[in-house]
């Protein structure tokens, strides 16, 4: 169990739940910039523009440590992936690109004292797409149509778009989608935070239904996966994230903000958990295994110990960025 | 278009632009931390309001260097995915390494961007201090992946795999500590002449404000100290090059034939059909004396290494002449205002030594792309030099050009839209009193 290379996956695993956690609220961000209604939806771009701008950088680091510890540690498994992902992947760069690129452009615009709203709907666009396309490449990891001919990665330009990956594909930014309200709901107050707390429970609700139907899906799509989840390894996670997704929803309800937070973080990790725990002891279903993947122990032993200290050096870090920039997405204003 | 030339042209392209923005990446957090440091130090509030006037350029240019670097972590598995599925377990250690450099760079330059008004002024200091070394250490790491390529180390090829895999042996590979040191000190120099430009430009136009003054000498000052280590650091790379990477300094010096007492050329085009450099300047037995101190030195060409292992003169020693050309114009440059800085003991506005400044300042950049190319064209055929050819390394996907066209536009929109932004405050930006006066401030 505590091999090299399961420790080496447990590293690729935390490096997801950390992007979606946080990536993932950035992304939600821009999706619910787009869907900003109401009499306050000009009050809501805001804030949530004010919260996204001092830690997107940090939050989209993430992805890059998943991609290095990625080829680091499961080289091979690595080279697989991007050959076959190429063109979901190469949509979700566009996507990442667009995103930074406008709301670093529309930030420079109003210190300068210039609105850009091009930029705004360039952003949102990018956040719902980038989101998007990673759940599709994430999933597609699933489906078992990714085989090896003659030790080299075989897969049609078009497999990952199917029923299980499309799913797939909006599990990703419902996730994303989910997570900004309910934590925005802890930053804001009156009727700004009833609006975050209304498009947290509509979330909630799409997330909860979409992780639903992605079960009888993969059944049909992804049938080894499907077995897998549904096998004494995945049910706990399943029956966990249903439960602490309900949590969430009460939590909303009730108008318990801070615990409504906690439990939101805890319905994605362990949505995200179910799919690891169904995946393992694979990186790519049924064709390659992580130990097969998996880089010499030496390469494993030095990542670790680098990884070590990157934490020690990390940690506080990050404790520093969101304890200075917790409450009052305004970081010109006091939190 | 061919595969293979579709990766490299990707690959080429998405590095050269994302070498100027992690370049700036580097040089700026050593003069916001200077210019913090000296408010601490003086109580002098115009250096603050220097530092906080460069961040807002900066955080775009910030933004962009880390997409594009996301772009390129990703085209790695993209466009080359048997070269890292061979390098990974080799090279991954510095790109960790520098993934937590990189971590630690994003969330201090959070914390000093936009922490004004909830840090202290010692905890924005401390802010810089922090950015300068964590910039510093992923500039250093990520060229030992880049070093690898060029003297791959740590590793034996049994039966075409890997075995005795030693990944702090690749890290510390032989062609590391001249290639870190000499380009962590371009980034200083690069970054500190295209900020001298930018204040060179705005005192030419007269607005010559203390701000403007101050601005252009700290810039220029970070720049100075680093040009004469960058000859230094430059001629200890010649030489230890001149001992690993053979067919690179042939190609960089363009010597055709094996030759005792090698001429230096300086210029010229060397032609591969003739195996003579045509046009050039001829300074007999100084390439032999510059590689290996010794005039009469023997200094293999091109012609001691099997054909088709050598890289293409044509690519190399016109690059390499105009990173050393660059590096001429700009220390004229620096030269001349420091004596005048020095005999009047302010700030000289004459018109001739600013336009020098400003004609020298885009010369950092140039300098360090042309020795990236060096460095890259030196190294062909080879993505792993003796171990795996570039053909070799290429992704077995074949819609490579389609792929890159759409990066090319993706590309395109990114810099028209940056230039826009970043010109079209310029004229009224330069003068921080008037700027506040007539602009609004974010709210």
């Amino acid at each position: 169990m505590w091999t090299l290379e399961n420790l080496a996956a447990g590293a690729v695993y935390f490096g997801l739940v950390m992007y979606a956690v946080f990536g993932g609220a950035d992304f939600g961000g821009g999706i619910w910039t787009a869907l900003a209604s109401g009499p306050r939806a000009r009050e809501q771009r805001s804030k949530l523009f004010h919260a996204i701008g001092p830690v997107w950088e940090t939050n989209h680091v993430w992805l890059i440590f998943v991609v290095v510890t990625l080829f680091t540690a499961f080289p091979k498994g690595f080279a697989a992936l991007f050959t076959a992902l190429l063109i979901p992947l190469v949509i979700a760069l566009i996507g990442i690109n667009f995103r930074g690129a406008a709301f670093a452009f529309r930030h420079f615009g109003r210190q300068t004292g210039e609105q850009i709203p091009f930029m705004v709907s360039i952003f949102a666009v990018s956040s719902i797409l980038t989101p998007f396309a990673l759940g599709m490449a994430v999933t597609a990891t699933a489906t078992g149509k990714i085989v090896f001919v003659n030790g080299w990665v075989q897969a049609g330009p078009w497999f990952w778009i199917g029923p299980f990956t499309l799913v797939g594909g909006l599990t990703g930014m419902a996730i994303c989608a989910y997570l900004t309200p309910i934590y925005m709901t802890v930053r804001t107050e009156g009727e700004l935070q009833r609006d975050f707390r209304r498009q947290g429970i509509i979330a909630a609700l799409v997330l909860g239904f979409l992780t639903t139907v992605e079960i009888p899906v993969a059944m049909l799509d992804a049938p080894l996966f499907a077995s897998r989840l549904l096998s004494w390894r995945g049910v706990p996670f399943v029956a966990m994230s249903v439960i602490s997704g309900i949590t969430t929803l009460i939590l909303l309800w009730r108008g318990r903000f801070q615990w409504a937070q906690i439990a939101a973080v805890g319905t994605v990790t362990l949505t995200i958990s179910g799919f690891a725990a169904a995946m393992y002891p694979d990186l790519l279903i049924g064709q390659l295994s992580l130990s097969a993947a998996a880089a010499p122990p030496t390469t494993l032993r030095a990542f670790f110990s680098v990884l070590a200290i990157g934490i020690i050096i990390l940690a506080p870090s990050l404790l520093l960025l969101y304890w200075t920039f917790r409450g009052e997405p305004n970081p010109e204003r006091n939190p | 278009m061919d595969n293979v030339l579709s990766a490299r042209a990707l690959m080429g392209i998405s590095l050269g632009f994302h070498i100027i923005y992690a370049t700036i990446g580097i040089g700026l957090p050593l003069m916001l931390m200077i210019a913090e440091g000296l408010c601490l130090r003086t109580g002098d509030e115009l250096y603050h309001q220097l530092a906080r006037r460069w961040i807002r350029p900066a955080g775009v240019l910030f933004a962009i260097g880390a997409v594009s670097g996301t772009i390129l972590s990703f085209e790695l598995g993209l466009l080359w995915p048997r070269f890292m599925a061979f390098s990974g377990p080799l090279i991954g250690l510095a790109f960790s390494i520098e993934g937590f450099a990189f971590f630690t760079e994003a969330i201090f330059l959070a914390l000093y961007f936009y922490g004004e008004q909830r840090l202290s002024r010692q905890m924005l200091f401390f802010c810089t201090i922090i950015l300068t070394v964590a910039a510093a250490v992923s500039a250093v790491f990520v060229i030992s992946a880049n070093a690898w390529m060029q003297t791959p180390a740590g590793f034996r090829l049994v039966n075409g795999t890997l075995a005795d895999v030693h990944p702090f042996q690749a890290l510390a590979n032989p062609a590391w500590a001249h290639e870190a040191l000499h380009g962590t000190l371009a980034a200083y120099v690069a970054t500190g002449f295209a900020v001298a430009g930018v204040y060179a430009l705005a005192l030419l136009r007269g607005q010559n404000s203390d701000y403007n003054k101050r601005a252009l000498t700290l810039a220029l000052a970070v720049a100075s100290v680093s040009l004469p280590l960058m000859l230094v650091s430059g001629d200890w790379s010649a030489m230890t090059i001149a001992v690993q990477q053979k067919p690179k300094l042939a190609a960089m010096e363009a010597l055709f034939t094996t030759t005792r007492g090698a001429p230096l050329y300086i210029g010229g085009w060397p032609d591969p059909a003739t195996g003579q450099v045509r046009y050039g300047i001829r300074i007999p037995k100084l390439l032999s004396y510059l590689a290996f101190r010794d005039p009469d030195a023997l200094v293999e060409g091109l012609d001691a290494f099997p054909p088709g292992t050598t890289p293409d003169p044509r690519l190399v020693h016109p690059f390499f002449d105009l990173m050393v050309a660059s590096f001429f114009i700009m220390l004229a440059a620096a030269v001349w205002f420091w004596w005048l800085r020095w005999r009047r003991r302010e700030v000289p506005l004459d018109k001739w030594p600013l336009r020098a400044l400003l004609l020298a300042s885009p010369f950092g950049m140039v300098a360090l792309e042309s020795g990236w190319l060096v460095t890259e064209f030196g190294r062909q055929p080879w993505i792993a030099k003796g171990h795996m050819r570039v053909a070799e390394g290429v992704t077995p996907q074949t819609s490579i050009g389609l792929v890159l066209l759409t990066f090319l536009v993706v590309y395109l929109a990114l810099n028209v839209g940056l230039l826009i932004l970043l010109m079209r405050p310029a004229s009224t930006e330069e003068v921080p009193e008037t700027t506040q006066g007539n602009r609004h401030v974010d709210t």
